[in-house]
């Protein structure tokens, strides 16, 4: 809770630094208020309050998944001054809608009532359409923001929708109340709540970029500026995950023939498109973007398999997809900005000039593709784990088949950087300033290799 | 019985479209004259291009009228009640009103309200 009013009144003074002219002040009071957040956010540990009459819940679910937000808020920050370091206007309203989107995903991890969930969706859905088209003079930008103002708020209409035909059926928006109704009437379950129920679950299953609801996510991706790409693909998408988590945890869980089927649908459907679709990219941002719809089912499998401990297992999914994607942007960043182009092309030989760079995108990779001594492999491994014991076998199998294929896509970068000459062989300019960044999040994902463990056990 | 008077609403909503559209076709006189392709059917005809661009000031002004907006739909109800709430009531809405004016004074900073 004092997360997000920490985050609100450090996005609003951002605002009026940048408008009264203070500009050297901006990326100081984030990098203040980021950490104050984070320890803010730590305080109410094991205390579980509820605030507002249960709109707000500030359990150790919700202070797990806010912590990690803020962390990945906050790393995004860091390769921000770098970014745009050529951009000459002013850039508080980038930052302060980067700050307040933040805003709404910690409200979407913590929320005990339908109405609460909307705000929190639209909150962070409205910041990052601004935040898609903030290249204002790129024609892919404002198409990419353009694209996915439509296609986000039809889905939004689908969830709204859906809290309807619940509220119908149940008389109440709270979570427990829900709950509550679902353990009476079990054995007739009206037709308004299951609609409702399903409604919901493609509106979350949009805002995740799950398939077959994933059609926004290569253009918007690819047409975004990649540090706005960036944060989409992490905070939007485990902000996302952790809400979908919420809401099926807490109130569904004994409707499970409800959902379960549907939802295993998508992640079958998911893992498959997003995978062999990765195959065919050329452009590795667009690649990236397939690679998140496909970790995106993964991630559903999480939610199938709920009983044990699947928030924690859902937690250490992000945590490794959340910081190797945000290693391969940091790099992919860097190579555009050297080479003004996002192909496959553009790594060629980038080992022999830039080995530290090569060598975090290579650690960025294999942990995407699961790779033992990385975080990847033991999230992956720890979630096929808990799905099995909840007898999703065949769901597994097509999940390790996906993961399988997988591995020819992401180590197509790491060929291309270590086995293909390049036609220049000057170090990369932009190196210099990236260099530490790179090098800081990489370090940082082999340091959370060795640590599943502690992650997992959190909540 | 959810699902049965679910159904009846589908087909009730799908027949009241379907009945809505045609019902003029069947019943209406239909003719054809030369004012019926005008654009307007009262007023003076319009003097070139109609398809000009407003100035995005309007829209700057169409922005800072929904914080007024915003804000006298928050008030009003909370001035009916006001003597119930008492003073907590009277510093959160002075909160309310302080981030409201936040909102005022960047427009102003950011030169919204100047036109031109």
């Amino acid at each position: 809770m004092y997360a997000i009013i920490t985050i609100s009144i450090v996005a609003i003074i951002v605002l009026f630094f940048g408008a009264f002219g203070k500009k050297k002040m901006i990326l100081p009071v984030i990098f203040v208020g980021l950490p104050l957040a984070f320890i803010v956010n730590l305080m109410g540990w094991n205390q579980s309050i509820h605030y507002f009459n249960e709109m707000y819940i500030d359990d150790n679910f919700t202070i797990a998944f806010n912590g990690l937000l803020l962390f990945i808020a906050l790393l995004i920050f860091v390769f921000a001054p770098v970014y745009y370091k050529s951009v000459k206007r002013p850039l508080e309203d980038i930052y302060a809608l980067i700050l307040f989107s933040l805003v709404g995903g910690l409200m979407m991890t913590a929320f005990g009532n339908l109405v609460m969930l909307f705000l929190g969706i639209e909150t962070l859905s409205l910041s990052l359409y601004l935040l898609a088209g903030s290249k204002k003079s790129d024609p892919r930008s404002n198409e990419a923001a353009m694209k996915y103002f439509l296609t986000g708020s039809f889905a939004s209409g689908f969830l709204l929708f859906g809290i309807a035909l619940l509220y119908g059926a149940c008389g109440s928006f709270n979570l427990e109340d829900i709950k509550l109704y679902v353990i009476q009437n079990q054995a007739n379950i009206p037709a308004m709540f299951s609609i409702g129920l399903l409604l919901m679950a493609v509106g979350l299953a949009f805002k995740v970029g799950a398939a077959p609801f994933h059609f926004w996510i290569p253009d918007v991706y690819e047409g975004s500026p990649t540090l706005i790409t960036t944060y989409m693909a992490t905070v939007g998408k485990v902000a996302a995950f952790a809400a979908f988590f919420r809401l099926i945890n807490s109130s569904f869980g004994d409707v499970d023939f409800l959902w379960k089927t549907s939802l295993i649908v998508f992640a079958v459907a998911t893992i498959l498109i997003g995978n062999f679709a990765a195959l065919y990219q050329d452009s590795v941002k667009r690649m990236m973007a397939y690679s998140g719809v496909a970790h995106a089912g993964y991630m559903l499998i999480a939610i199938i398999a709920l009983k044990g401990n699947a928030a924690g297992v859902l937690l250490l999914y992000s945590v490794s997809y959340s910081i190797a994607t945000i290693t391969a942007f940091a790099v992919l960043m860097m190579v555009r900005k050297e080479t003004g182009s996002f192909s496959i092309k553009s790594f060629n030989g980038l080992a022999k000039h830039n080995p530290t760079v090569a060598f975090a995108m290579t650690i960025a990779m294999l942990s995407l593709a699961g790779i033992p001594p990385l975080i990847g492999f033991s999230a992956k491994y720890q979630l096929f784990v808990s799905a099995i014991e909840q007898g999703q076998l065949p769901l597994v199998i097509i999940a390790i088949v996906g993961s399988m294929v997988s591995v020819y896509y992401y180590l197509r970068p790491v060929v291309a950087m270590y086995f293909t000459r390049s036609i220049e062989s000057t170090p990369f300019e932009a190196a210099k300033l990236y260099k530490k960044q790179i090098l800081f999040v990489a370090l940082l994902l082999i340091i959370l290799s060795f640590i599943p463990g502690l992650i997992i056990n959190l909540i | 019985m959810g699902s049965a008077s679910l159904i009846v609403l589908l087909i009730i909503a799908i027949a009241f479209a379907v009945v809505a559209v045609y019902i003029g076709r069947i019943f209406g006189t239909s003719s054809t004259n030369s004012v019926k392709g005008e654009p307007y059917e009262c007023g003076i005809e319009t003097k070139g291009e109609t398809w000009v661009q407003f100035h995005i000031g309007y829209y700057l002004f169409a922005l800072l009228f929904l914080v007024f907006d915003v804000e006298i739909v928050f008030l009003f109800p909370w001035a009916t009640v006001i003597r119930e709430l008492g003073v907590v009531a009277l510093v959160e809405i002075f909160f309310f009103t302080l981030f409201l004016f936040l909102g005022l004074l960047y427009a102003y900073k950011k030169k919204a309200l100047s036109w031109m």
